[in-house]
């Protein structure tokens, strides 16, 4: 974890903002791997919901492209 | 006068099989670097593959490579992660995943950043009835954001606003069209 001195100040929002941007992006990809690999070794989308603490709907949905990945 | 109406019908008809080539095209390079939705960035890109080539050319008119573009991308990437002392050495955050499938869709959906930049587009093409709807104007209208990962890549390319402009214009002016 970044020693959270060194996030941009506020005073440079375009920096701080264009990191946000950056850290969703790794955020969403790390999401995507994760949950292809919890499918893959055997957890329930219920499972899978309560770990990243959304509804089970919320997260199928999102993660719709994954299931077809598992069954081809 | 008929004449006139012939030659507005073509350009709309071309307008629009232009513009669907930038959607699926923009929507291609966001699935390649593993995010489902386009953004400007994506749509520049999709510009550039266009067959009227004057994306391209912009770029070639103030001597940038249109094929930095995309490592610029990755790059303002890995810049803002190193601002907040992330190494984004071992990470390639910008590039496609063959693992990962893009998400399924039944509506065409964009990011808020080039749903903008295609209502500019909508705007600019109303006052411009002589010419197609061209690569550079993709480019223009992306010139104008001042934020944004489109614009700070264009930055890490060294790559001015006013520069850009400057050659879309040359370039918009030097396009011939014969409908």
């Amino acid at each position: 974890m970044p020693d959270m001195k060194s996030l941009p100040s506020p005073d440079e929002p375009a920096e701080a903002l264009a990191a946000v941007v950056a850290l969703r992006l790794m955020a969403n990809k790390l999401e995507k791997k994760a949950v292809m690999e919890a499918l893959e070794q055997g957890w329930t989308w219920a499972q899978i919901a309560e770990a990243l603490g959304v509804t089970r709907q919320a997260a199928h949905k999102r993660h719709a492209g994954v299931i077809k990945k598992q069954t081809r | 006068m008929i004449k006139s109406y012939i030659r507005r019908i073509k350009l709309r008809i071309l307008d629009i099989g232009t513009i669907k080539e930038l959607c699926l095209g923009a929507e291609k390079y966001a699935h390649d670097s593993g995010e489902d939705t386009p953004g400007e960035e994506h749509f520049l890109l999709a510009a550039m593959a266009l067959t009227d080539g004057t994306a391209r050319k912009v770029f070639e008119r103030i001597s940038a490579d249109p094929e930095e573009f995309s490592g610029a991308i990755k790059k303002q990437y890995s810049d803002a992660l190193s601002s907040i002392g992330i190494d984004s050495s071992k990470i390639d955050i910008g590039s496609s995943d063959d693992e990962i499938l893009a998400p399924k869709r039944v509506l065409y959906n964009s990011k808020p950043s080039a749903q903008s930049m295609m209502k500019k587009l909508v705007d600019m093409r109303r006052h411009d009835k002589e010419i197609p709807l061209l690569g550079a104007h993709v480019v223009d209208v992306i010139a104008t954001s001042e934020q944004g990962v489109a614009a700070r890549a264009l930055r890490a390319m060294g790559i001015s606003q006013e520069t850009l402009r400057a050659a879309v214009k040359e370039e918009i002016k030097a396009y011939t069209f014969r409908a």
